[in-house]
């Protein structure tokens, strides 16, 4: 049975981490409503499996692994009829200012909009990697090599690199 | 596009990130509680009675081989395959139990994923179940049957089982994963509720298998 101490142990660790949360929230759904469904059951989970957690790899890890698999799941779950919502609903609220911001914003919205095009474990393996993990650690989340980790991320970044290029 | 460009573009998001999502971890508890009524949950719980059900039906096949006393040998054979065939199941629907129980969000992506995913596929595991139905058409013959329908018997009920083997045996080699591309074949799985989930759970564990590859 989880302690009190537990349980602010872990709000603890939940707060310092939780821009992981809503990172994850917000490259696997592109729906408001889905994304704080996504965040609940991604806190949920991560309060059932932190009983389990013993310390043998970084709390990150352990919260990628958790967060990444319950968004994968629940990305499958919900995807029918989600790319309609994908193109109907801008993927953050970026206004369109013409300051010297907008270049930037218009190339963040377009890193999103390629990142959420990308399939589900190619997507949870930029995450890893814009979120500057090492191979090793990509790998140890994934499941994966890394040999694997090094080629997929090469593949996907020439394919970045091209939609980018187009853009301009 | 540079490395580090993609990585500032990154980074820059952070700010833009949609927060308004609250994360309620105050209320875990309760969340608990309703979470005890997840789809996975339900899965064991239907499975869970799947092997009640299951075994219940294997004794009470025991219980009429045992009362035949070996009085009736097709009776036996038969009744005993069918019973043989039930109790594979039985192990299997243990077996996805476990695998139900065992699933771990903090394992690897893709092997908590495969797992996932073959649990929405292991309908296709249970189709060796098909290879009983030709028992069902002999566990009523007997000599004296036999003896009095005289040339009906092989006229209409050796090929009435003939043709449930046939079509039994056609099925389990055909009814494959690897034919799923077939049109009869996905027509088949169409007819099943959860159609939906096996498809994209088939799509799933192909591309799990290519990114493992590489």
């Amino acid at each position: 049975m989880t302690t009190q101490n537990n349980k602010e142990e872990f709000l603890k660790r939940i707060e310092e981490h939780k821009l992981i949360i809503y990172k994850i929230c917000n490259s696997y759904c592109r729906n408001r409503y889905d994304r704080a469904d996504l965040a609940q059951e991604i806190s949920y989970q991560l309060w059932k499996s932190f009983n389990h957690f013993n310390g043998a790899v970084k709390f990150s890890t352990w919260m990628y692994r958790v967060a990444l698999n319950v968004a994968i799941t629940f990305y499958r779950k919900t995807r029918t009829g989600e790319a309609i919502i994908q193109l109907a609903e801008p993927d953050t609220e970026i206004e369109d200012k013409k300051t010297d911001t907008a270049e930037l914003e218009k190339n963040i919205s377009a890193l999103q909009k390629f990142i959420n095009e990308l399939k589900e474990l190619d997507k949870a393996l930029m995450i890893l990697y814009l979120e500057e993990k090492s191979y090793s650690e990509i790998a140890e989340i994934l499941g994966i090599t890394e040999t694997n980790v090094a080629t997929r991320i090469s593949r996907i970044k020439d394919k970045l690199k091209q939609k980018f290029s187009n853009i301009k | 596009m540079e490395d580090i460009t993609l990585k500032d573009l990154w980074k820059a998001q952070d700010e833009k990130l949609d927060r308004s999502m609250k994360l309620n971890l105050y209320l875990l508890e309760s969340m608990q509680k309703q979470k005890a009524e997840s789809k996975l949950n339900s899965l064991a719980r239907f499975k869970g009675w799947a092997v009640v059900l299951g075994i219940l039906w294997v004794a009470f096949l025991g219980l009429l081989i045992y009362g035949n006393q070996l009085q009736n040998l097709y009776f036996t054979v038969s009744v005993g395959a069918i019973m043989l065939f039930n109790i594979a199941a039985v192990i299997i629907y243990i077996k996805h139990i476990a695998i139900i129980k065992s699933l771990d969000y903090s394992q690897s992506i893709t092997g908590t994923q495969e797992k996932l995913s073959k649990l929405q596929t292991s309908t296709f595991n249970l189709r060796f179940l098909l290879l009983q139905t030709p028992f069902y058409t002999s566990f009523f013959w007997s000599g004296e049957m036999i003896s009095g329908m005289g040339p009906k018997f092989w006229l209409i009920s050796v090929p009435i089982t003939l043709l449930f083997t046939l079509l039994a045996i056609w099925l389990y080699r055909n009814l494959t994963l690897e034919n799923m591309n077939k049109k009869w074949v996905r027509g088949l799985i169409n007819s099943t509720p959860e159609h939906t989930s096996v498809f994209k759970a088939m799509d799933f564990l192909k591309e799990i298998e290519e990114f493992k590859k590489g």
